[in-house]
């Protein structure tokens, strides 16, 4: 049984920032009250009542289902993305994590593809780009072949699935020490190109996303892993590297696809 | 990035195994190694270009990637930390773009010491299969007796473990040649590379300098 | 305007209302759906679905979002599964039985035609995910597996682990930014629905706030389909995501449309219980943890407070294996949660007396812990990271939570609402569940309406109107627009004498909701609820603290905004739970039980759809019916014993 034990106060050091063009600066805010059973985010929440009580501004954050799934939320604490725990986002993280007395500085994804829009929100809309450039197979509304007409095996379908299971929060560019988004763009690539039906456009997924990544003004991989240890769903680094190998044989097999394009035309 | 990597890793074991020959006291079977190398004229030219190239190839692309990748994080964190665990965040992973510079720097002057040091036109000749040449041997270990340049080779080549230790994976990991299976193999195999490369590399001058003078000549 | 509900549902046999239905509506030329602009807000399954769909058939797309991206929107927290009726397990199965199941599920509250014609597209939608790469759980052999969920005896329910809702809502996401890319779907993402925009009675468009620079923008259409979710955060701790809402189709509902059944709301079984007063949201634990999990009390009251593994099997009460053998752990959400809640309230709660064991002991020493792992480990670590205890060594601890809500807009078979142009998808709408949803049927639904129903009925709509030329300069645009102004300028206003927060006002209003038009209502409890939501709602535009004036990013504001409208819902449910004053599904009547405690339903008074209509925030609204009649179903009292 949960017992609420004495409540602690922490000293937050949190980024303030007006605007995208505002410069930003840190600002100390006590956190009075704080039970080891509150998550991040509730403490932020009983911050910021205090807060506008006091008529002052609120620390600006970003979260949505607060259950870890939907990737809204996310704060470098103490200079690691989502906190000390392993495979957790920020709304899971709880201040059984903190001790009484703490100093804890919250910063935003710092990323040029990520701009702060306030204080810890940023814009992630860069992610949704990437994916609209080729995170896709092109199946168009309306009937298909029976769900079993092509058989997956279990082995594949549970690969694809972890690759899947990426949630778009970003803590893999904000932990990189590049802000390269190599595993976010690694496990679409990697989900896709494991399922049969992600075959036909296999390579024009890939080249078409992996410019996209680059255009949108990522960092390059350079193998670091920390993305990895930041993820909050354990996506592999082996996704990056089949991202790799699949950019080099698209590339390799470009010239079959221009062919293609000649005869069409 | 990491083919060219790969290939200067390619070029550093042969030069590795060459300078094992200093190891042999005299330098006889050294010299005479390098007057073959000499020997092969126009082919030498080609292979030195080759590696200029390379060089140059690896440097290029890895200032343009360090400068973009500086640039892409907009604004600087008050400390990023890494989470452990999976990471494979080290001092060698995350200062690939400084040992390099160290490397670069030390092998311009390298070059110029050694390739383009004295010659014959300043005495250093000896005779390797009944015609003259030059001794570069004595080069090498005149170098040698100077404990500051002793030093600065051991400094040197230790940046160089550094940067196998993490190049060596990452090369295989960015030309996707890493299957899940194999990811740890080959990340142990670079380590033992980047050891095997400094050990042997600073295993030189230490020999020279601190071992040798005790070895009686054959 | 006065509200007339005609359902229009097909004439013919049931099984052929659809087919002959899709055979002989209208359809727009290929050539002209570009002409015709169409504005579809909220991108969850059903939204993202329908703007992909409607864009690949080349209609002119605009689609409207709150979350910072369009892959954020709820659905994605689904954990369990999907059903569809492809009886790949040979077990029974048919279109029929699911639609019977449904029904059924739904306590006979709902439309038979509509559920048909749902269970009838189940099949194609687990067709169309596969297609677009969606990673559904996979036996060895290669085929699709299934497993059940509460309220059915076959196995019907597809799953990607415990985040399907996520891999359908991220396949239906990515079809949609394939829309974007080429051009065909004009995303606004952090951008929120504030007004309806009704020109000659018609629904013509929309006025949203922009949430990064607070700027007002109007937006005209041809026709707007509102897919924006329930409602369940009204009772402030509930499953529901932070920003989920009612504001849009709350402010539809105050323009015209009809509000059907406001007071069906799920209450779901398995959730983490509360741990304190600090709790902003509850987390789920999938149904699908029933198949394998035993829900129990102690016994005695003496044993409430002991480690669960040293009380004795004969100390233990498997109260739903006890009174629903047929059934046994896997009876409906309704009867699930009601089952818990009197098990608490007899003072067998354990924990904070407020939860009940949810226990996988038999489950580990049956299949061995890696196999309980393989479908449930993210669950099982969810709850640990939450509750600090081990599940695979001592029981969960569940207790009920809001869910899910039944009731939204009134729509007809065509989706559409009474007003003519405003289409509703989804959880938004009222129409499949009746009084209470089966398990693994909101994803079907949603993807049901985006997929294979609006891309039709849109069509039959647009192509047999006569459109006036309207743009945004038109004066109902400016008069929209004027209300949403002086909505948030209220809101705003710097009220430095004001005392009580958004959020102290929220939990007010919640726990109001909570305590009397929860899992179980009376009449004197829903009359002090509307009294109190009245008094609250006065005391809210007076003195409510709003922290930060800005006009930019500003979730104060944001959560303001939404509570406002939430203090009017609120009022309509209670009012909605009074009027029917029988129990069926999740609405629970004390005062309409039967001698050993079940719900009681009265279908001579009570078999209708309620569909209310707004007469203004402090004026009564008026009660319309939609009768509902069963012509292929045998009404029978609900049993799961």
């Amino acid at each position: 049984m949960s017992t609420h034990e004495q409540s602690m106060t922490l000293n937050l050091k949190v980024w303030k920032q007006k605007g995208p063009k505002d410069s930003g600066h840190f600002e100390m805010v006590t956190a009075k009250n704080i039970i080891k059973e509150m998550s991040f985010l509730e403490m932020l929440d009983v911050v910021n009542e205090d807060l506008i009580k006091l008529g002052k501004e609120p620390i600006e954050f970003d979260s949505d289902c607060r259950e870890g799934i939907c990737g809204t939320c996310g704060i470098v604490i103490n200079g690691q993305a989502h906190g000390p725990w392993k495979a957790t986002t920020t709304c899971q993280l709880h201040m059984r994590a903190f001790n009484d007395g703490d100093t804890v500085i919250l910063e935003p994804w710092r990323a040029k593809a990520f701009p702060v829009l306030k204080d810890l929100v940023v814009d992630r809309s860069s992610f949704d780009r990437i994916i609209a450039s080729g995170g896709y197979t092109s199946a168009k509304t309306g009937p298909h072949p029976d769900g079993n007409a092509m058989l997956i095996p279990k082995p594949i379908a549970d690969r694809a699935f972890d690759a899947a299971a990426c949630i778009g929060c970003g803590a893999c560019v904000a932990a990189c020490p590049n802000a390269s988004a190599s595993l976010f763009t690694g496990a679409k690539i990697t989900h896709l190109m494991m399922t049969p039906q992600g075959q036909a456009e296999r390579e024009r997924r890939v080249v078409s996303m992996v410019d996209r990544m680059d255009q949108e003004g990522f960092g390059s991989c350079t193998n670091i892993g920390e993305c990895r240890a930041a993820c909050p769903k354990d996506i592999s680094l082996d996704s990056i590297a089949i991202m790799k190998r699949e950019y080099m044989n698209a590339f390799l097999k470009s010239d079959i696809e221009q062919r293609e394009v000649r005869e069409d035309a | 990035m990491g083919a060219s990597g790969l290939a200067l890793l390619g070029f550093l074991i042969t030069h590795l195994a060459g300078n094992l020959l200093l190891f042999i006291p005299g330098g006889a079977l050294f010299n005479e190694y390098a007057q073959k190398l000499e020997s092969l004229g126009m082919l030498l030219y080609v292979a030195e270009f080759g590696l200029a190239f390379l060089f140059v190839f690896h440097s290029v692309i890895a200032i343009r990637l360090k400068l973009d990748n500086l640039s892409a994080r907009g604004s600087k964190y008050a400390g990023l930390k890494s989470k452990g665990g999976p990471s494979r965040w080290n001092i060698a992973s995350v200062n690939m773009a400084i040992s390099g510079l160290v490397m670069g720097a030390f092998l311009i002057w390298h070059i110029k010491s050694m390739k383009f040091g004295p010659s014959i036109a300043q005495g250093y000749v000896t005779e390797v299969k009944g015609t003259l040449d030059r001794d570069l041997y004595r080069l090498v270990f005149e170098t040698f007796k100077d404990p500051i340049q002793v030093w600065l080779y051991v400094g040197v080549m230790i940046f160089l473990g550094l940067h196998l230790r993490h190049g060596f994976w990452s090369a295989f990991q960015s030309l996707g040649l890493i299957r899940p299976r194999f990811s740890k193999l080959i990340s142990a195999v670079g380590v033992f590379i980047a050891v095997l490369m400094a050990a042997g590399f600073l295993g030189i001058p230490l020999y020279i300098h601190f071992i040798l003078p005790g070895v009686k000549t054959l | 305007m006065s509200i007339i509900l005609d359902s229009k549902i097909p004439s013919g046999p049931l099984a052929q209302k659809w087919s002959s239905h899709k055979s002989n509506i209208k359809v727009v030329n290929p050539a002209n759906k570009r002409k015709y602009d169409v504005i579809v807000v909220g991108t969850g399954l059903a939204g993202a679905s329908a703007s992909a769909s409607l864009a690949e058939l080349g209609y002119n797309v605009k689609t409207f979002c709150v979350q910072d991206s369009p892959r954020r929107a709820h659905s994605i927290a689904a954990q369990g599964g999907i059903n569809a009726a492809k009886n790949y397990m040979n077990d029974g199965d048919s279109v029929y039985r699911l639609f019977y199941d449904t029904i059924k599920g739904g306590d006979y509250r709902s439309r038979e035609a509509n559920v048909h014609r749902l269970a009838e597209c189940s099949a194609g939608i687990i067709d169309q995910c596969v297609a677009q790469g969606v990673p559904f759980a996979r036996e060895y052999s290669g085929e699709l597996a299934n497993r059940s969920f509460g309220g059915t005896q076959v196995s019907r329910t597809f799953y990607a682990r415990g985040q399907t809702g996520q891999q359908l809502l991220i396949g239906a996401y990515q079809a949609m930014m394939r829309q974007v890319e080429l051009g065909r779907v004009k995303l606004h993402a952090r951008t929120e629905m504030l007004d309806l925009v009704l020109v000659n009675g018609k629904a013509r468009g929309i006025i949203t706030r922009d949430l990064t620079t607070g700027e007002i923008t109007r937006h005209a259409a041809h026709t707007v389909i509102l897919a924006t979710g329930g409602y369940g955060r009204i009772f402030y701790l509930s499953t529901n995501a932070w920003n989920s809402n009612c504001t849009a189709i709350w402010q539809a509902h105050k323009r015209g449309a009809a509000f059907s059944n406001p007071c069906f709301t799920q209450i779901h079984p398995t959730c983490i219980p509360v741990s304190g007063d600090h709790q902003s949201k509850l987390t789920l634990m999938s149904e699908s943890l029933r198949n394998d999990g035993r829900v129990w009390t102690p016994k005695r009251k003496e044993d409430i407070k002991k480690d669960p593994s040293t009380i004795k099997e004969e100390d233990r009460d498997y109260y739903l294996e006890r009174k629903y053998p047929s059934f046994g752990n896997l009876v409906p959400r309704d009867i699930a949660s009601r089952a818990a809640k009197e098990a608490c309230d007899a003072g067998l709660g354990v924990g904070t007396g407020r939860a009940v064991y949810l226990d996988f002991r038999d489950a580990i020493k049956r299949d061995g812990e890696k196999t309980v792992a393989d479908k449930y480990g993210n669950l099982f670590d969810m709850y640990s990271k939450i509750v600090d205890e081990n599940p695979y060594q001592s029981p969960m601890k569940i207790y009920p939570a809001v869910h899910y809500t039944m009731g939204g807009l009134w729509v007809d078979y065509n989706l559409m609402s009474n007003i003519p142009g405003l289409h509703v998808l989804g959880e938004a709408n009222f129409s499949d569940h009746g009084a209470n949803r089966l398990g693994a049927s909101a994803l079907m639904q949603g993807l049901c309406d985006g997929y294979f129903v609006i891309p039709y009925t849109i069509g039959d709509y647009l192509a047999s109107q006569s459109f006036e030329k309207v743009d945004t300069n038109h004066p109902e645009f400016k008069a929209s627009e004027e209300f949403v102004n002086a909505k948030i300028g209220a809101l705003l206003k710097n009220n430095s004498k004001a005392t009580k927060t958004t959020t102290e006002y929220f939990r007010e209003l919640g726990l109001t909701i909570w305590d009397h038009v929860g899992m179980s209502r009376n009449e004197t409890g829903l009359k002090q609820a509307i009294t109190k939501i009245q008094n609250l709602r006065n005391e809210f535009w007076e003195n409510l603290k709003i922290g930060s004036t800005s006009s930019e990013v500003n979730k104060n504001l944001e959560l303001a905004s939404k509570v406002a409208d939430f203090l009017e819902l609120g009022e309509l449910m209670a009012r909605d739970a009074l009027m029917r004053k029988e129990s069926c599904g999740g609405h629970f009547r004390e005062e309409s039980q039967s001698p050993d405690g079940e719900a009681l339903r009265d279908d001579a008074n009570y078999s209708f759809v309620s569909a209310w209509e707004f007469k203004g925030v402090d004026k009564e609204p008026v009660l319309h019916k939609e009768p509902l009649i069963y012509e292929n179903i045998k009404i029978a009292t609900r049993s799961y014993k």
